[in-house]
């Protein structure tokens, strides 16, 4: 039978969208599998060397020994790695994705929803983890490592940082994906040199009008969740910027 | 609806460089059109142009009917595949035929399964350990199982063998035989697809030099071939194409001829050859030849 082919109905505009996000769940490996295996290596890692002071010390030591963990940084990597896995998962799937007859604007939108999930995905498994490590007292040796002392006090309080949290570096990573897209390597380098020039004026600034100790009194003021809160202003910026930049990007071969 | 494709005086500027230079075409529905010209000539812009992955300096793109950049209504119905494309790193095959029915509403999974087998392509390895060739064969079967009403293969085969070629030809063949499209295809082996473009397009320095029937094109020109003298009277102030000649013998290429010319030259003992569209392309690239260039 000779059919012409038939213009595709337009599929719906959520339908793009989700089939978007499911792209970067396709191959689950670099953002589910690999992140978690690293960070099961750096648990393992710390269980052990916890165990070896453990195990030295005497009974009357242990107490309190690992309190120190408390204020460990060994669970932060997961969040630079998210910015990682959001700059690889756009610079990637962005000209593939193209190919495929998907616009910029779903595509873009159906990241950012893939972005979300991967945040609810992560702050999940990392509650999950801080609640046990808090239940069995670290895990049964005092030590620390998914829920530290900056997550917040309360468990409440550690889901709404670590989300926060994941959402910043995702879309930050998000950003500076559409720049290295639009512009590779030179707007990349470009990017970080106009950031750094930022913050060093901003030390420079808080340093010269003599502020750091209204900076200090003001952080201390916000507490975690309200610098939490506030990494939401930034989130959004990163996630407009990623947008505007986007949408005027062209795939291009050289990688 | 005619024309998949209008374009008018389009343009696209790359600083000082013009990529693709005030070109106006329209593509017939359901056609194999032919996309040829040389490296850097601009086939691969004007196809990102085309499919809305680049913005035009000036002029217009319509594709069913509307412009397509940033227009999902239209883009869903396109497919490009790209010599370079590439795929998520940590993809295998199987990812890549997993998702690509998400986005291909004709999309057939049969077909595909069949092409699979054709090209022994290895659905479990990952894309950055495939050969250059299998790279190339996954996007040829994206490209056919997706069955999109307007697809593009830019030079969809490099690294493949010859075997591998010829079964993408059967296939598109007998595929676009059951469910006909429109297929641009981009390519420099240009005698393997001359019996398959039903027209054709030549760019050359973003500029387009032909825009033909692909019968109408190998018409255009005759190989006479025979003793030197006989073949230089029998061409007289006819425009030549292409001169070659060895000793006494000589072989000139010339624009088409009529019936009764035909018979005067097999009267004269010279003898005429079609010329393959590759020779054809060469030399009316080659040529400035305005007649050539006002007629295209």
């Amino acid at each position: 039978m000779t059919t012409t082919t038939a213009l595709a109905q337009p599929a719906s505009p959520l339908k793009r969208i989700t089939n978007v996000a499911k792209l970067h769940f396709a191959n689950p490996w670099t953002t589910l599998g690999l992140p978690w295996i690293i960070l099961g290596v750096i648990f393992v890692g710390s269980l052990t060397i916890w165990w070896l002071i453990y195990s030295a010390l005497s009974p009357e030591q242990r107490e309190g020994a690992l309190e120190g963990t408390e204020f460990g940084g060994s669970s932060f990597f997961i969040f630079i790695y998210m910015m990682v896995v959001a700059i690889q998962a756009i610079s990637i799937t962005f000209p593939f994705a193209l190919g495929y007859g998907v616009t910029r604007r779903d595509y873009y939108l159906g990241s950012t929803l893939a972005f979300v999930a991967l945040a609810v995905i992560y702050t999940t498994g990392l509650t999950v983890l801080g609640a046990i490590e808090k239940a069995t007292d670290g895990w049964g040796m005092g030590g620390t490592m998914f829920a530290p002392i900056y997550f917040g006090e309360s468990a409440p309080e550690r889901i709404f940082v670590t989300f926060v949290l994941f959402l910043f570096f995702l879309f930050f990573g998000s950003a500076i994906a559409a720049v290295w897209v639009r512009w590779k390597a030179t707007g990349v380098t470009v990017f970080f040199i106009i950031v750094g020039a930022l913050l060093v004026g901003l030390i420079a600034l808080t340093t010269f009008t003599d502020s750091w100790g209204a900076v200090g009194a003001t952080l201390v003021d916000l507490g975690v969740l309200g610098v939490a809160a506030w990494s939401l202003v930034l989130t959004a910026m990163s996630g407009v910027a990623g947008f505007v930049l986007l949408r005027r990007a062209t795939p291009r071969n050289a990688a | 609806m005619t024309s998949t494709i209008e374009v008018t005086n389009l343009s696209k500027h790359f600083g000082k460089v013009n990529a693709v230079n005030d070109v106006s075409f329209t593509v017939a529905e359901n056609k194999i059109y032919g996309l040829l010209g040389r490296n850097g000539a601009g086939k691969t812009t004007l196809m990102q142009l085309l499919t809305g992955q680049e913005f035009a300096s000036s002029g217009t793109i319509s594709l069913f009917g509307q412009p397509p950049v940033e227009n999902a209504k239209v883009l869903q119905n396109t497919c490009f595949i790209k010599e370079s494309q590439r795929y998520p790193e940590d993809f295998r095959p199987k990812d890549v035929f997993k998702t690509a029915p998400w986005f291909f509403a004709n999309w057939d999974q049969e077909f595909a399964d069949r092409l699979i087998a054709d090209f022994r392509l290895p659905l479990d390895r990952r894309i950055k350990k495939l050969s250059r060739g299998q790279l190339s064969s996954i996007g040829v079967i994206v490209g056919l199982a997706s069955r999109a009403p307007l697809t593009f293969f830019d030079e969809p085969y490099l690294g493949l063998d010859a075997v591998a070629r010829q079964i993408f030809y059967d296939r598109l063949l007998e595929d676009y035989a059951n469910h006909p499209r429109t297929v641009i295809l981009s390519t420099h082996l240009i005698d393997e697809v001359s019996n398959l473009l039903e027209h054709v397009l030549v760019i050359d320095e973003g500029k387009l030099l032909i825009n033909e029937d692909a019968e109408t094109l190998r018409n255009r020109a005759t190989n006479v071939v025979g003793m030197k003298t006989a073949v230089e009277a029998f061409i007289g102030n006819r425009e030549v194409l292409h001169r070659d000649g060895i000793g006494g013998l000589s072989s000139v290429t010339v624009a088409g001829l009529s019936e009764s010319e035909r018979r005067d030259a097999h009267a004269a003992g010279l003898e005429l050859s079609p010329v393959s569209l590759q020779q054809l392309i060469i030399q009316l690239t080659r040529t400035e030849t305005k007649e050539f260039e006002a007629s295209a």
